[in-house]
């Protein structure tokens, strides 16, 4: 490659409190290069990103754009700079129209000694728009009024109008269906051919290799090297990430087990409105059951429907015994378990102790005639947040101080502790690093051989296909398609009946 | 007829539409009750001279509910905003009387916008505290004396007056709205302050015009009703609490009715809704001490039907 | 967040000791000692005579009973506007069944307060709408009641009921109460559930939690006490007038705040904040008037000592975003 060299990072560093979250980062992107950055959680590349695109202050070092040094103070400056960001979570803002948002922070063109041209700003909105072929959004109206889909692609018309020289996509694929994602890779490939620049963020690798031209990969915040995507694998980039050969024991080797005929659970023509659509199914002891497909398919409403935690919810979840699940604390008290995919918010209470998240669920078993006994809730809570390994200084740390790996042993530890027999697990092992993934599938396997009843909810295929002992595959609210446990099923099986 | 109902869904109409049923409703049922002393066309034109000054507090209230802050010191600071405007109108007659007002009352919402800033503590609990300060300042500054406005500076207080006043809010109002950022970045804030941050929304700086907004309609306010009453007294005690109450349902209009595109009008006929309803009882002949409770009351319909949190989601 | 973290250990130490939790927990017992002592000096010790003790223990009674209920509201992040006009409905209803029996005076005191907190407690949790909004409705609202019922007199209690004004009597009943809370907070799973409801209410929903039942009866409850209140007010005030429980919010949410509760509420209340609270206002209320402040310049000073307080504890790590 001798392309001109549009970025160099120089020394790039960052801390947040004792973590070091980006160490003394040097790399060069050159123009008309999509440029894929990979690591694990926490290796600092979302980091790094956001400090070039003026979301975070820069801790030490110089971004250089084009032989310029760039000092930017936050993304309008960024903007200015030539240097735009797709986020990961919802970028635009409700109560706007669609062009206030692709025009925010950016309406000194339509303005004329402090009064707005709101005609011409929708008009110029619209055009832009109508350019991309999303006519069919409409730039003077609500935003409100579009779909996630439909706003994120309003994200992308936002960040890329102005031909940025430097365009950021974080992790936004995953929040788009599979027509959305070919848009963007159009747009991808459209600013390479101007010879601009691309940064691709994503942790699907596969997706990575396909449509970058070279690899940068992070770890621990350090800068480990760049590789060109044509010359690599898969699993060469794993390696890379994590910096050794991922152990045998990763995941299930078993093959061939049956699946007792015992049933625990039956889900009964369960639909809830906008998300699930007349599931039926059954869920045997010592079973693991997958649940997999886009992220908007409903299979994370299965979880809460089971755990009586979705809204206005039709159709039967009932126990082996026949009781009826219908709110969560019937749940709880006949041994379902969940934890939730928004694990920050719903699995456990960031501003409390880890004490009384773990003992929360059980308390009505510690209380003796009502009464609570803080020494025995200590005890309780102490043993199983060892069990689970938690690295803590002792159970009344605040949840808020522990890294994600070690929140989710505390949401495994209240549920072990609470000796729940069926566990519903939506994505157990989002955003966790890798030696406490596998911890949390030896725990799985562990369970399973002990006869518990899992529910696995993932929208990692790798982890679906090596966990599971069937897998149910939903596309929009139904289930789509069966698979039994077997070396043979590949990924692609899988992904025929996502899309 | 179904295609076009379909078409004026969510139109600015099918708002108008709602609200004109609701003061139709209002107006007929105590018509129906009580046709002789009420809603002759002379009434309404004195309901409306009352409302159209909460409909002016509420349009300032607006900016701030937005951006989800709140304002406990509007009322505190109605009364020592006119008796600022009423003593410097003793000396430089209607400049100092409004410019006392307005001087008064923007230079508080400055203050209360900076000391959420600087404080970093919810707006509502950094209000409330300004509460009860700007009534001791309000009773200090007035000498604990009553302050009368002199007979010759009542031009607001009555038609035409008070109408021309209230219609120059209103404009102003329509045009920040509308033809400034302000209004853009006011909801902007409102709906996700990280992300508005991060689009290089300076949110402290417009939080601070915000309030200082709202207290520069709450200046107005405070020439609308010192003129309207004539006089002002300076009590401490939460005494003011009373006063934020009647622009705020305005403004609960309003934000229900952002999403037809007529914040303003909703605030306007929304206020004279409420006029109506507490007129029709006092014309069936319920003491004036019910008006607390009618009030009381008509906002927790108002808000218990536009403000209902989503499901699962967390309300404190 | 965006700070350089170069500085000795020392000074980081002290440093998170200043802005960090334990000087914010100790806060509450600080700023006690130094009302009591700046109190002390300015009235040349006149506060801490006998006389001027039972003056001011006579004047909490009743607030430190209506704020061991309101206690229970902040716990959960939520807030009360009522318990003013709570305790002015509460205290007619108490004064006008005093003349038929002294027991159906209290429990139609605690009955009415309740239902008014049920009502509260239905809004909040039924409609999803903030506390705050629906107390300063219904606080509203019921001042209005108050009002209607006094407009002509005040409504009289009965003979009986006032010789009930014995300092045991008021002394038993607040020590009852506060050790009845206690013991529910800290010894059943009702403390448990309200700390959970006000760090992280979906959480706690997920982990078993009634929220909504847990939310609606602490206000039920808050109501009740806030009932009993009134008939303690009752006994010693003897007759109703429209300014019944006048700015008892305020003086109750000013008290709690100096007693160290975080305003967002959640694991970091102490039952302890009651107390030191109740009595801290007391102490300043006091104080101020045997300084021969003017009411004004009082309630000047008190709002500007809140909003210190409120500053110092307030736990901003709690909040994500500050409205």
């Amino acid at each position: 490659m001798d392309k001109r060299t549009l970025l160099v990072a120089e020394g790039i560093d960052k801390r947040f409190g004792i973590t070091h979250a980006v160490n003394n980062v040097s790399l060069e992107i050159a123009a008309g290069e999509i440029r894929g950055l990979i690591g694990e959680n926490g290796s600092g590349k979302s980091t790094f990103c956001q400090m070039l695109c003026g979301i975070y202050s820069i801790g030490e070092g110089t971004f250089t754009l084009d032989g310029e040094k760039l000092h930017i103070r936050n993304q309008v400056d960024a903007n200015n700079a030539g240097i735009s960001i797709i986020v990961q979570e919802m970028g635009t803002l409700s109560g706007l129209t669609v062009a206030e948002n692709i025009y925010l922070g950016h309406e000194e063109p339509f303005m004329h000694m402090g009064v707005k041209d709101t005609r011409a700003m929708n008009r110029e909105a619209q055009q832009i728009l109508d350019s991309y072929g999303f006519g069919r959004i409409k730039a003077g109206t609500m935003i409100d009024h579009y779909n996630f889909e439909d706003r994120k692609l309003v994200e992308i018309v936002k960040a890329t109008y102005m031909k940025p020289k430097i365009l950021v996509i974080d992790e936004t694929t995953t929040a788009l269906s599979q027509n959305g994602r070919l848009e963007l890779y159009k747009i991808m490939d459209a600013i390479r051919a101007d010879g601009r620049t691309v940064i691709f963020i994503s942790h699907d690798l596969g997706e990575v290799l396909a449509h970058t031209d070279t690899v940068s990969v992070l770890r621990d915040g350090e800068f480990i090297g760049t590789v060109n995507s044509s010359e690599v694998t898969e699993d060469d980039l794993k390696r890379l990430m994590v910096g050794r050969e991922i152990g045998t024991a990763y995941y299930r080797t078993d093959y061939g087990q049956p699946i007792t005929g015992e049933a625990v659970l039956s889900v009964e023509d369960v639909t809830v409105p906008g998300e699930l659509n007349d599931i039926s199914f059954v869920l045997h002891k010592g079973e693991i059951l997958g649940f997999g497909g886009l992220s908007e398919c409903g299979m994370h409403e299965v979880g809460k429907a089971i755990f009586g935690a979705s809204w206005d919810r039709e159709g039967k979840v009932k126990l082996a015994d026949g009781t009826e699940i219908n709110d969560i604390p019937t749940a709880i008290s006949h041994s379902i378990a969940y934890a939730s995919k928004d694990r920050d918010n719903e699995s456990i209470i960031l501003n409390e102790s880890i004490r009384n998240n773990i003992v929360l669920p059980s308390l009505n078993d510690l209380a003796s005639h009502g009464l609570l006994n803080g020494r025995k809730l200590n005890r309780f809570a102490d043993e199983q947040a060892k069990n689970m390994q938690t690295k803590m200084q002792n159970v009344g740390q605040f949840v808020s101080d522990l890294s994600g790996g070690n929140k989710q042993k505390v949401v495994l530890a209240r549920w072990l502790g609470k000796g729940s027999d069926i566990l519903v697990l939506d994505s157990p092992t989002r955003g966790i690093d890798v030696k406490v993934k596998q911890a949390i599938y030896a725990l799985m396997a562990e369970l399973r051989e002990q006869g518990k009843a899992i529910i696995m909810i993932s929208e990692e295929i790798p982890e679906l296909l090596g966990m599971a002992d069937r897998i149910f595959i939903m596309k929009d609210g139904r289930i789509n398609g069966e698979f039994t446990r077997s070396p043979e099923l590949g990924e692609e099986d899988l992904i025929a009946k996502m899309v | 007829m179904s295609t076009i109902i379909q078409k004026l869904k969510g139109t600015k109409v099918h708002g108008y539409v709602l609200l004109l049923a609701m003061l139709l409703f209002f107006y007929g049922v105590f018509k129906i009750l009580t046709p002789g002393n009420f809603g002759s066309p002379a009434n309404l034109y004195s309901y409306l001279q009352s409302s159209i000054i909460y409909s002016v507090g509420g349009c300032g209230l607006y900016f701030i509910v937005v951006m989800g802050l709140f304002d406990f010191a509007v009322g505190a600071n109605i009364v020592l905003s006119s008796i600022v405007g009423v003593l410097l109108s003793q000396h430089f007659g209607y400049i100092g009387f409004i410019v006392g007002c307005l001087g008064c009352g923007t230079l508080i919402g400055f203050l209360i916008g900076t000391l959420y800033n600087q404080l970093n503590v919810p707006s509502m609990i950094v209000t409330v505290g300004l509460m009860l300060i700007l009534e001791c300042v309000a009773v200090i500054v007035a000498g604990g004396v009553k302050q009368t406005l002199a007979p010759g500076l009542r031009f607001f207080s009555g038609a035409p007056g008070n109408i021309i006043l209230a219609g120059l809010a209103f404009v102003l109002m329509y045009f920040i709205l509308n033809f400034t950022k302000i209004g853009t970045y006011c909801n902007a804030i409102g709906s996700n302050e990280f992300t508005a941050k991060n689009m290089g929304i300076n949110v402290k700086k417009y939080k601070l015009i915000g309030f200082m907004l709202l207290h520069f309609f709450v200046g107005i306010m405070a020439i609308l009703t010192v003129s309207y009453g004539t006089t002002m007294t300076a009590l401490t005690g939460m005494s003011t609490m009373a006063r934020n109450f009647q622009p705020l349902m305005g403004t609960f209009f309003g934000v229900a009715f952002r999403k037809y595109g007529i914040p303003i009008s909703a605030i306007v006929i929304g206020e004279f809704i409420i006029s109506i309803i507490f007129n029709g009882f006092v014309a069936l002949g319920a003491p004036t001490t019910i008006q607390n409770v009618v009030t009381g009351a008509a906002l927790l319909a108002i808000v218990a039907l536009t403000a209902r949190g989503a499901r699962g989601s967390v309300v404190k | 967040m965006e700070k350089k973290n170069n500085k000795s250990p020392e000074q980081s130490r002290l440093r998170s000791f200043l802005t960090g939790d334990k000087l914010k927990a100790a806060l509450p017992l600080i700023g006690f000692v130094i009302i009591i002592v700046v109190m002390h000096i300015m009235t040349n010790g006149k506060i801490l005579t006998p006389k001027k003790l039972r003056l001011l223990f006579s004047q909490i009674y009743y607030p430190t009973i209506v704020a061991t209920g309101v206690f229970f509201i902040m716990t959960l992040g939520s807030i009360d506007f009522t318990e003013g006009s709570t305790l002015g409905v509460a205290s007619i209803v108490v004064s006008v069944l005093s003349f038929y029996s002294i027991p159906l005076a209290i429990a139609g005191g605690i009955l009415t307060g309740a239902a008014i907190g049920a009502i509260n407690g239905f809004f909040h949790v039924k409609f999803r709408l903030p506390s705050f909004i629906v107390t300063i409705c219904t606080m509203y609202l019921f001042r209005g009641v108050c009002a209607y019922f006094t407009t002509e007199t005040a409504v009289p209690a009965s003979n009986a009921i006032k010789s009930l004004d014995q300092d045991w009597l008021k002394i038993t009943i607040t020590l009852a109460v506060l050790a009845v809370a206690f013991f529910l907070f800290k010894f059943t799973r009702i403390g448990n559930d309200v700390k959970a409801v006000g760090s992280g209410e979906t959480a706690a929903r997920f982990s078993g939690v009634r929220t909504g039942r847990v939310k609606f009866l602490a206000f039920v409850a808050a109501g009740a006490l806030t009932g009993l209140a009134a008939f303690v007010n009752v006994i010693k005030v003897g007759s109703i007038t429209s300014t019944a429980g006048n700015q008892l919010e305020t003086q109750i949410l000013i008290s709690l705040v100096l007693g160290g509760l975080p305003i967002t509420g959640g694991a970091k209340v102490r039952f302890s904040n009651i107390i030191i609270g109740t009595l801290m206002y007391a102490i300043l209320n006091s104080g101020l008037s045997i300084l021969g402040y003017e009411p004004q310049v009082q309630q000047l000073i008190k709002g500007i000592v809140f909003l210190i307080f409120v500053a110092l504890t307030i736990d901003r790590k709690a909040l994500k975003v500050i409205k």
